[in-house]
């Protein structure tokens, strides 16, 4: 029992640094002048992001998370922050406006709202999970459900894939043939 | 299940998400803006996983998955976009991308 | 037989669709030539029509022929088919021959006129649409003819469309025509809902089961149509001006043929119309009614033209009389004899306006015997055959009529034959007045000028403006076309009635028997007092002609108003009708389209162009508003999603 109680407690520790981490990091996205230094807060958001996963069991998704997205598509943000170089907008220079006002309106509304249906109308209904065994989240698992179950879905996201890969060289290549006029 | 309940990841589920919404409505760098989306998506993967932990099935993950593949192609084609502006010279600002004014 | 029924009806149209697409690489007097040559061959098939149709017994002589089915509705369907028997035989007979006559006589008279291609097409298309008139075999075709000679009728009397009055008078007659179109649909329609069909040979030997309302309903219907189409009262106010069409389009439609379609109508339908007693009897009151009237305004007209059409409508008054006692083979009869002399009394009349350059006021001629002397011996054996003069064919045919009238049993009858009798003294005085106006008397100043000069213009009626463009000699009395088709027709106009003589020999009402059995058999009696009656009656009208037109012995009295405004029947109408249409469209116009519907269209296209502004003002162009827009539609719209479930 007490070593159940400490597995608990140091859950729930790794759980707080995790989710602080997030939300901190995700804050500093949205507020870093900088592009570089949004995409690096973006990185270690993805990073606790993945923390979470594992304590959800999603072990394949937080590797998933880390070597893809963290990984790849973050160094393809900063080759292209790189490029371009670092000048970007002061999110709060000028003063308020009245868009950013009501952005900030709408957005904390949507988040209450959700905070308050999560809390309302779910009850305890959420508290209570059911025990999984090894094998849930694996990789053997995932990939068992995309070739049987989700094989659609599968087969329709190599497609997006590719068509976003076109989609990318075309308009690279356009914007070579303009540069040459 | 140790340590917090489904609920708690939820929040900052929607935490997330929202966060992201404010940048994408705030910012007007295209570059920041693709980052605030990735937010916006990874918050829509937390709650998706966390849902599959709760219903202790697999298909969340799935779903998670693609649209971390969706998110991968839709940078793809966004930072092609910024790239392309920037070869035109364009400022890298989405307000001042008002043709369609009306 | 069947086929040469076919060519008969075919091949006028057949001429007027030549004429229309061959334009200009047809001359004028190519498209006249082609013209009557078609409508002969129409007559020559009619013939041969007639003469396989004798070989057959009378009781078999009813061929229907199908080309193809035409119409399909539901369960019912109809034809196009034709139907020959004796009574469509003697219509494709006087239809084709006259106007095979008239059409060539056209030759002549429409020479020179600047439209004659089209004057000719028009014709072999009224030609056409008669024969499909009378040979169609069931109602939908006749009334497809019916509605086709209101056509061609309408673009003949607007021929010269650069005349005002020559467009009034073609929209007039077609509107009147269409009040008589509509109710004759109406009661085709009635036709269909009891009986399913419009064959002959199905509706007619269901008329008695019709009932009564619904067979009175028919009947009258029909007979609008046929008072329509052949001027008779109510609607007799479009014959007189029709007359501002060429001459031989008067002889030809508004003489010979088209006029009496309504007389062929009630024989033809005449089942549907014995199942109507009190309507038929209706159909015998209008005629003798229009007999009269017609008559009393024929004897204050000045323009030749509008006497002789008068004249027509006092005729075919007659016609209908016997139609609606029964007498249908008389009425027949006189129809034939009638187109006759009337299309005689018409083309003599065209040569006497063709030869005064367009002329047609009675006032200034005179003289005209001895300058036309053939013309005054034609028109002359038209007006004795028009007032039923022995041995004229209109006294065998006039004749009969009233013995019938006398025949018919009751005081109807009688009262009929009395107004046929005044009519006939009114026909013997307008068509005398006429004769001596125009040719008897010393030749007036006006007619010296146009025919003692030596050269006189050849100038077509109504065309002052071409005048002398193209002058050459004539005789004065026309062209070989023209003297000889009038030749033709003032024989037909004598031997014509001889056909049958009551009494003696009757080869018409043997002939028309199978189709239309008369109702009345006048006794020898009946007949030879009904003529000696009205051989003095007719005589003594022209006595009194000659005593104040021909001798000029007593001063004309003074014309009744009433008479020379035609009973005020024109104001009546417009009084009735086009005012208050007229007021009522403006009153709409004032208070409800300028306010309601010209405004609320200005005050809605305004609302929309405001909205339209204020919704461009939200097109900012700007992406992170319209990601507002989403985002706070999205806060919305949970607030909805949770609040609602």
């Amino acid at each position: 029992m007490i070593l159940a109680d400490a597995g608990n407690i140091l859950v729930w520790i790794v759980w707080v640094v995790a989710a602080f981490a997030c939300l901190g990091s995700g804050i500093a996205v949205i507020s870093f002048s900088n592009p570089f230094y949004s995409a690096l807060s973006l990185i270690g958001n993805l990073a606790s992001l993945a923390v979470l996963y594992l304590l959800l069991a999603a072990e394949f998704v937080a590797a998933a998370q880390v070597l893809v997205y963290a990984g790849a598509v973050m160094v393809m943000f900063l080759f292209v922050i790189a490029y371009l170089g670092g000048h970007a907008d002061a999110p709060w220079a000028g003063g308020p406006s009245w868009q950013a006002l009501w952005a900030v309106a709408a957005s904390a509304a949507l988040l209450v709202e959700v905070i308050v249906v999560i809390g309302l109308k779910t009850g305890g209904r959420l508290s209570h999970s059911p025990p999984t065994d090894f094998s849930f989240g694996s990789p053997a698992t995932i990939g068992r459900l995309f070739l049987t179950d989700h094989l659609l879905a599968f087969e329709i996201t190599s497609i997006v894939l590719l068509i976003a890969a076109v989609g990318g060289v075309i308009l690279g290549s356009h914007s070579r043939e303009t540069a040459a006029e | 299940m140790n340590g917090p309940a489904v609920t708690w990841y939820l929040c900052v589920a929607a935490f997330l998400f929202f966060t992201g919404a404010l940048g994408v409505l705030i910012r007007r760098s295209p570059l920041i803006v693709l980052l605030s989306l990735e937010l916006m998506l990874n918050g829509a993967n937390l709650a998706l996983i966390a849902f599959s932990r709760f219903h202790g099935r697999g298909d969340g993950q799935i779903f998670a998955l693609t649209v971390m593949a969706v998110a991968a192609s839709e940078v793809v084609v966004g930072l092609g976009l910024i790239v392309a502006m920037a070869r035109r010279k364009l400022d890298l600002d989405v307000d001042k991308l008002r043709t369609l004014r009306g | 037989m069947i086929a040469a029924a076919w060519i008969c009806l075919f091949a006028p149209l057949a001429a007027a669709l030549a004429i229309t697409l061959a334009g200009g690489r047809l001359t004028r007097r190519g498209a006249g030539y082609l013209a009557t040559t078609a409508v002969g061959i129409s007559f020559v098939a009619a013939v041969v029509t007639f003469a396989l149709l004798l070989g057959d017994s009378p009781h078999d002589r009813s061929h229907p022929s199908t080309l193809w089915r035409w119409l399909t509705a539901g369960s019912y369907h109809f034809d196009l088919r034709i139907l020959v028997d004796p009574l469509s035989v003697f219509m494709m007979l006087i239809v084709s021959g006259v106007g095979c006559l008239i059409v060539a006589y056209s030759i002549g008279y429409m020479d020179g006129d600047d439209e004659e291609r089209r004057y000719f097409a028009y014709m072999a298309l009224f030609v056409f649409s008669m024969l499909l008139l009378v040979q169609g075999g069931n109602l939908l075709m006749l009334l497809a003819g019916w509605g086709l000679v209101g056509l061609s009728s309408y673009l003949l009397i607007g021929f010269w469309h650069d005349r005002p009055s020559a467009i009034a008078a073609a929209k007039k007659a077609f509107v009147m025509n269409a009040i008589g179109d509509a109710t004759m649909a109406l009661a085709l329609f009635l036709v269909i809902q009891r009986t399913g069909s419009l064959d002959f040979e199905k509706v007619f030997p269901q008329a008695g089961t019709f009932g009564g309302w619904a067979a009175n309903l028919i009947a009258l219907g029909l007979l609008g149509g046929a008072v329509a189409k052949s001027a008779q009262l109510p609607l007799q106010t479009w014959l007189p001006d029709a007359m501002e069409g060429p001459t031989p389009v008067s002889a030809l439609i508004h003489a010979a043929t088209m006029v009496t379609a309504g007389v062929y109508l009630i024989v033809r339908t005449h089942a549907l119309f014995e199942a109507a007693p009190k309507v038929q009897e209706l159909a015998a009151g209008l005629g003798a009614a229009t007999l009269l009237i017609a008559g009393l305004i024929a004897l204050v007209q000045t323009d030749i033209k509008r006497v002789i059409a008068y004249s027509t409508m006092s005729q075919i008054g007659y016609m209908f009389l016997a139609a609606g006692i029964g007498a249908y083979a008389n009425s027949m009869f006189h129809l034939m004899t009638h187109a006759f002399f009337k299309a005689l009394l018409f083309m003599a009349a065209g040569i006497v306006i063709h030869a005064l350059a367009g002329e047609q006021d009675l006032r200034k001629m005179g003289g005209l015997r001895t300058l036309l002397p053939r013309t005054y011996w034609a028109f002359a054996i038209g007006a004795l055959a028009l007032a039923g003069m022995p041995p004229f064919s209109g006294f065998f045919s006039k004749d009969s009529i009233l013995a019938a009238a006398l025949a018919n049993n009751g005081w109807y009858g009688d009262v009929l034959w009395a107004a046929g009798m005044v009519g006939t003294f009114l026909t013997g005085l307008y068509a005398f007045r006429m004769l001596f106006m125009a040719f008897w008397g010393e030749p007036s100043a006006f007619v010296r000028e146009h025919l003692m000069t030596g050269s006189h213009a050849h100038a077509r009626e109504g065309h002052a403006q071409h005048d002398g463009h193209e002058t050459h000699m004539h005789t004065g009395e026309g062209p070989f076309s023209m003297t000889s088709t009038v030749t033709v027709l003032a024989v037909l106009a004598v031997v014509g009635g001889w056909i049958q003589f009551a009494g003696l020999w009757t080869l018409v009402s043997d002939w028309l028997d199978p189709v239309a059995p008369s109702l009345v058999d006048a006794s020898g009696v009946q007949e030879a007092v009904s003529s000696i009656v009205a051989v003095l009656l007719g005589l003594a009208g022209i006595g009194v002609a000659w005593w104040i037109y021909g001798s000029r012995r007593a001063a004309a009295p003074r014309s009744w108003r009433v008479f020379e405004r035609k009973f005020w029947f024109d104001e009546l109408y417009d009084a009735l009708f086009y005012r208050p249409a007229v007021l009522l469209s403006q009153g709409l116009l004032r208070w409800i389209e300028q306010p309601l519907v010209f405004g609320s269209i200005g005050e809605i296209a305004a609302g929309f162009r405001d909205l339209g502004l204020g919704a461009r003002r939200l097109q900012t162009g700007l992406v992170r508003t319209y990601a507002l827009a989403i985002a706070a539609s999205l806060a919305v719209v949970t607030v909805v999603f949770v609040v609602v479930r």
